[in-house]
């Protein structure tokens, strides 16, 4: 909202300095998000007064003045002729600064000296609604009453302030002018003087010129009308058209302006309809008809439906409620008979209707915060008075009221709540005084504290309310901290999913992975980038309102987010890469949703400068974190991964991700370098099996060793080698410690050595008995993997 | 015939020359081996008389004790010289200081490990919740219905009319409070999403929500609970600074300022001059969102605040644009590790 001070100071008395009235604003409440000093970029203008005028010697279209400046008479040289002897004007001096960014320096133009420049309007940065004669060109001559030696600003009217103030959703009462002033005179402890709505009712009875229906009573709390005959359509003086302009607005006529003022100094917005325009002397407030078409000032022509409420008369719809006034009735040249309309329209329905059709205003942006019926006849009193002082026209007799006028409420609280809530003791009698400047009426009596809430005060409901007005004006420095002394004791901690992530976040930052945290959401084209096979778009959460179509999507994996980030940062040269991400999937049941869809946590990690084994350790020390026993690895058929080097993790059943490297297709995609691991494991499927420590007691009997090196085909796994010796029922451990391949061994063969540990927990081994358990596994290794030993 | 005294002089001799180990092995040899000095020595026995041998042998004995000990010892000595020696020569370059560092945990999580530890230790539980939520839940349980004004406080992505991604970690108020009785103290951390995207603005941030809910829990309670966390996140002088606002889910409703730690509230570029950083919301729970989940708001009063996880790392390590957190530079994350 912006308020300009000079405006303010109508109703409240401000001797106080800009800093530290917006201090004093900040502290209520009322967060002011800019300051704007109107004649900031206009500096060392003064009035003057043209004493002599001579033809420069050197230049025909120059001329020498002599201008009094009320302490000195200086030479200016100008090119504009039509200044006068005795004219008063504006000369920025030495060192002046502009508004259109001219600096202005004395020098000699031509041979003679200039010490400065006379202006025009655009060099003061202003225009026809706040000065006489400030859309012409050249040399703005200033009223003749201009004082001499004025600095520019005060005679122009730019020496004032512009507070843009950032009024919170709660306010809707602060919208305007006398709202902020209700608040100002409160920050600073002074009177807010009342609106002037006094005017004499001379013209024709209102019920003769018009008949209200509001048929939408739900949607209508309110409507008011009165107007004007005898209307006499012309400019506004300058007073108001200066204000309006320093808000944003334009001069347009005198009922249309009163109408803007109206709505930024009591926050009402209301709309004049042209009497005669209205047909059969109906106005009737009801739902638009589906397909009802209107035509707004703004030109264009709207399709409404039963949700919205318009303005109509017997014939058609003249004015969409709360939004903007129908094109058919708008106030013209030649209009004779106005009515003012001054409504409550339901905020949700004016938002709903101006969100659709996309058609917002000064007026719906106040609409969609809620109007109260009681600022509607403080509006309609004032723009009559207004319209009355300017001479528009004579206000007709009597008002039309549909609707209950909204009155004061009454809360009352014990005083102890105050203290519960705050933490503090306000003493009565403050109390009573702050809520009194505040307008609520407040008595204590027994420890309950009684108020009565102005109408327009539709924020203050309950208990609560009340005390957030006492500590704001009372002020929140007076809130002493304490540390929850007075509340019970409770078992603060993480769940178990939050310190199992925080646990494998310590072990790959041990592993030299850097954590990253990625959007949650991509476009379809990344996600395509991201697989060798086509991506099935609509199994994807889409978002209704995206910023943009590359962030539409919700995630189902990490990997095309995490491999844009490899790309990133493989583009940047960045080194090797060692990245993980928690992050999750969002994955639904059905689409559209119809309930929440399940969220599922994972991890990606991704590497580049190392090999599948050593890839496989890192993901692996992560399974084994969670899952002890023996995990399956099997082939993985991610269209992420390349088909021969990367794996599945199963534990049983269950799958718990997969990893190995990328696909060349995607690494193409993404140019990042072949050599890209990547790994995304399913955290909730890994973490169901987090297995406690027990302590087991170690055999105490010797063990014995051996070493094998099996023969076979390229495609033999080795584990299922292992896990033949795994099966062996004296086996502690076996491992692979070398796979090794050669033209003697011959094409597609490689061998495989194995060493394997024997123990008995009850007795030292023989190597009998060890002996038998080999040939057995050694028969099977043959028999299923057609592996042969060396 | 050589005497037992000749050897023993032709050894201490033989010794005293000794420079290494070998060498003093050869010794032994020489004297105590097979065909060492002391065996032919002892040889000549026979040549004695029967009441000469056995003063003979003892001398014999005692002189082979002796050398012995002495090549013992001289074989100690030499040992010692010779490790002297290797550790001489035996040298590396200690000069190099670089380190393949550990991984760097992101400095999000950092922040929303740092305010967890700190609160957990006061007694709150850290919850998290969905991210894809309900209507009902991001606005409606929060005082916030169709069509209110204040929906326009935050830009909502909606995936259909009752489905959204969660504006706030708020959500997680109403659905503890639903199925929890006070005493409540809850930490709920977590992605947020809003739809603006600019130098300040990411459309995704974190937020960590902080809800209590017990008899006695006033606002000079939410103060204390606040310098605590400031004076630990941002050093002891820390001040914190209540201005009025409005929330909808908490009466009265405040803008929380610390006093800048930069410049130590003088003003500088960080703070705008003003001494003061914007860094969270906060305010006494609405009874209307206890009432709603079925808690007595004449018995209980709440309090709650929510702070930008973004917001607390930026000030706290000098991080200039928020868009640096999304960018997962390494040479940015690295920064944050050890």
């Amino acid at each position: 909202m912006k308020l300009p001070l000079s405006w303010i100071r109508d109703y409240v008395d401000i001797t106080e300095d800009i800093e530290t009235l917006c201090k004093k604003m900040v502290d209520i409440g009322l967060e002011i998000e800019e300051v704007v000093y109107l004649g900031e970029h206009v500096t060392n203008v003064k009035v003057c007064q043209i004493k002599e005028i001579s033809q420069h010697p050197n230049a025909e279209r120059l001329l020498c003045c002599k201008v009094d400046i009320g302490t000195e008479i200086l030479p200016i040289v100008t090119n504009d002729h039509n200044v006068k002897v005795g004219d008063k004007v504006p000369v920025a001096l030495h060192n002046a600064d502009l508004a259109n960014g001219l600096h202005i320096t004395k020098g000699k133009m031509r041979g003679e000296e200039s010490y400065g420049m006379f202006c025009g309007a655009e060099e003061l940065g202003i225009n026809s609604d706040m000065y006489p004669n400030a859309d012409k060109d050249g040399v703005l001559i200033l009223n003749a009453d201009a004082q001499v030696g004025q600095d520019i600003r005060q005679e122009v009217g730019i020496d004032d302030y512009v507070l843009d103030v950032n009024v919170t959703a709660n306010r809707q009462d602060c919208n305007s002018v006398l709202g902020l002033a209700r608040e100002v005179a409160v920050a600073l402890g002074k009177d807010c003087k009342q609106p002037d709505i006094s005017y004499s009712e001379t013209g024709n009875a209102t019920n003769d010129l018009v008949t209200v229906n509001v048929e939408a009573s739900d949607i209508c709390k309110g409507y008011f009308m009165q107007g004007l005959t005898d209307v006499k359509i012309g400019q506004s003086p300058l007073w108001l058209t200066s204000r309006l302009a320093k808000v944003g607005l334009r001069g347009i006529n005198n009922l249309v302006d009163i109408t803007n003022y109206v709505l930024f100094e009591i926050g009402q917005p209301m709309h004049a309809f042209d009497c005669d325009d209205i047909a059969d002397k109906t106005i009737v407030v009801r739902r638009a008809c589906n397909g009802e078409k209107i035509v707004p000032l703004d030109g264009k022509e709207y399709v409404l439906n039963s949700d919205d409420l318009v303005i109509a008369d017997k014939l058609r719809a003249v004015g969409l409620a709360g939004i903007m006034g129908g094109a058919n009735s708008e106030i013209k040249e030649s209009t004779a008979c106005v009515l003012f309309e001054s409504a409550s329209f339901a905020r949700m329905n004016v938002r709903r209707t101006s969100r659709r059709l996309g058609l917002r205003s000064d007026s719906s942006a106040r609409f969609e915060k809620g109007i109260e019926t009681y600022t509607n006849n403080l509006g309609l009193s004032r723009a009559l008075h207004l319209a009355e002082q300017l001479g528009c026209g004579k206000v007709t007799r009597g008002r039309i009221s549909v609707g209950e006028v909204a009155g004061d409420r009454t809360i009352t609280l014990p005083t102890e709540r105050i203290k519960s809530l705050l933490g503090i003791v306000i003493p009565d009698d403050r109390i009573v005084a702050i809520l009194k400047s505040l307008n609520i009426g407040a008595t204590i009596a027994d420890g309950t504290l009684s108020c009565t809430v102005p109408p327009y005060r539709d924020d203050i409901t309950r208990d609560c309310d009340i005390v957030e007005e006492l500590i704001r004006v009372y002020g929140y420095d007076n809130i002493k901290g304490t540390l929850l002394e007075g509340s019970h004791v409770t078992c603060g901690g993480k769940t178990t999913e939050s310190d199992n992530c925080d646990k494998i976040r310590e072990m790959l930052c041990g592993l030299r992975y850097n954590e990253c945290i990625l959007y949650p959401f991509g476009g379809k084209e990344l996600f395509a980038k991201a697989s060798s096979a086509p991506i099935d778009e609509s199994q994807y959460i889409r978002l209704l309102n995206p910023i943009g179509e590359e962030v539409s999507l919700m995630n189902r994996e990490l990997a095309p987010a995490m491999l844009q980030c490899a790309a990133l940062n493989m583009s940047r040269n960045n080194g090797d890469i060692r990245m993980f991400e928690i992050g999750k999937a969002y994955l639904a049941d059905s689409l559209p949703l119809t309930a929440l869809p399940r969220e599922q946590l994972r991890l990606s990690m991704c590497a580049t400068g190392t090999d599948f084994d050593a890839f496989r350790q890192d993901v692996l020390q992560v399974t084994r974190y969670f899952i002890r026993d023996k995990l399956k690895l099997i082939r993985s058929a991610s269209p992420i991964l390349h088909p021969g080097i990367s794996a599945e993790i199963l534990s049983g059943e269950e799958n718990l991700g997969y990893f190995g490297r990328i696909h060349p297709k995607v690494a193409s995609n993404f140019d990042i370098g072949t050599d890209c691991m990547y790994a995304e494991l399913y955290l909730d499927k890994l973490m169901r099996d987090r297995s406690e420590i027990k302590f087991r007691p170690f055999a105490k009997y010797p063990s014995i060793s051996r070493d094998f090196a099996f023969l076979c085909d390229e495609d033999v796994a080795a584990q299922d080698i292992l896990n033949e010796f795994d099966a062996l029922s004296l086996a502690e451990n076996c491992c692979l410690f070398d796979v090794y391949r050669g033209e003697q061994l011959g094409e597609n063969k490689k061998s495989l050595a194995v060493s394997v540990v024997f123990r008995d927990k009850n007795r030292t081994l023989q190597d009998s008995d060890v002996e038998k358990q080999i040939s057995k596994a050694l028969k099977n290794i043959q028999a299923k993997y057609g592996a042969t030993l060396r | 015939m050589i005497t037992i005294g000749e050897i023993k002089n032709k050894f201490d001799a033989e010794v005293c020359d000794c420079q290494t180990t070998e060498q003093a092995q050869d010794i032994k040899v020489r004297y105590l081996g097979k065909s060492g000095e002391l065996t032919a020595l002892l040889k000549g026995i026979k040549d004695l008389s029967p009441e000469e041998r056995p003063s003979f042998g003892a001398k014999v004995n005692e002189l082979r004790n002796y050398i012995e000990s002495a090549l013992q010892s001289k074989l100690a000595e030499m040992k010692e010289l010779e490790m002297q020696r290797r550790l001489q020569q035996e040298k590396v370059d200690v000069s190099l200081t670089d380190v393949r560092p550990w991984g760097a945990l992101h400095p999000v999580t950092l922040v929303e490990n740092e305010i967890c530890r700190l609160m957990t230790a006061m007694g709150f539980e850290v919850l998290s919740g969905p991210e894809i939520e309900t209507d009902y839940y991001n606005f409606q349980a929060l005082n916030i219905p169709y069509d209110h004004p204040a929906r326009d406080m935050q830009d909502t992505f909606y995936i259909t009319d009752g489905i959204l991604l969660r504006t706030h970690t708020s959500p997680m108020q109403a659905r503890l409070m639903e199925k929890k009785k006070p005493p409540i103290k809850m930490l709920c951390p977590g992605k947020v999403f809003r739809s603006d995207s600019d130098a300040s603005h990411s459309p995704v941030f974190h937020q960590i929500e902080a809800l209590v809910v017990d008899e006695n829990v006033t606002l000079c309670d939410l103060k204390g609970t606040l310098e605590y966390l400031a004076s630990k996140l941002f050093g002891k002088s820390t001040k914190v600074r209540f201005r009025p606002s409005f929330f909808p889910f908490t009466e009265p409703s405040v803008e929380v300022d610390l006093s800048c730690s930069n410049c130590g509230g003088n003003g500088c570029s960080l703070c705008k001059g003003t001494g003061w950083i914007e860094v969270l919301g906060a305010g006494m729970v609405n009874p209307f969102v206890l009432e709603n989940c079925g808690i007595d708001s004449s018995k209980y009063n709440g309090y709650a605040f929510g702070m930008g996880l973004e917001r607390i790392a930026m000030i706290k390590y000098g991080i200039p644009d928020i868009r640096l957190f999304y960018e997962n530079d390494a040479r940015f994350i690295k920064q944050f590790g050890k």
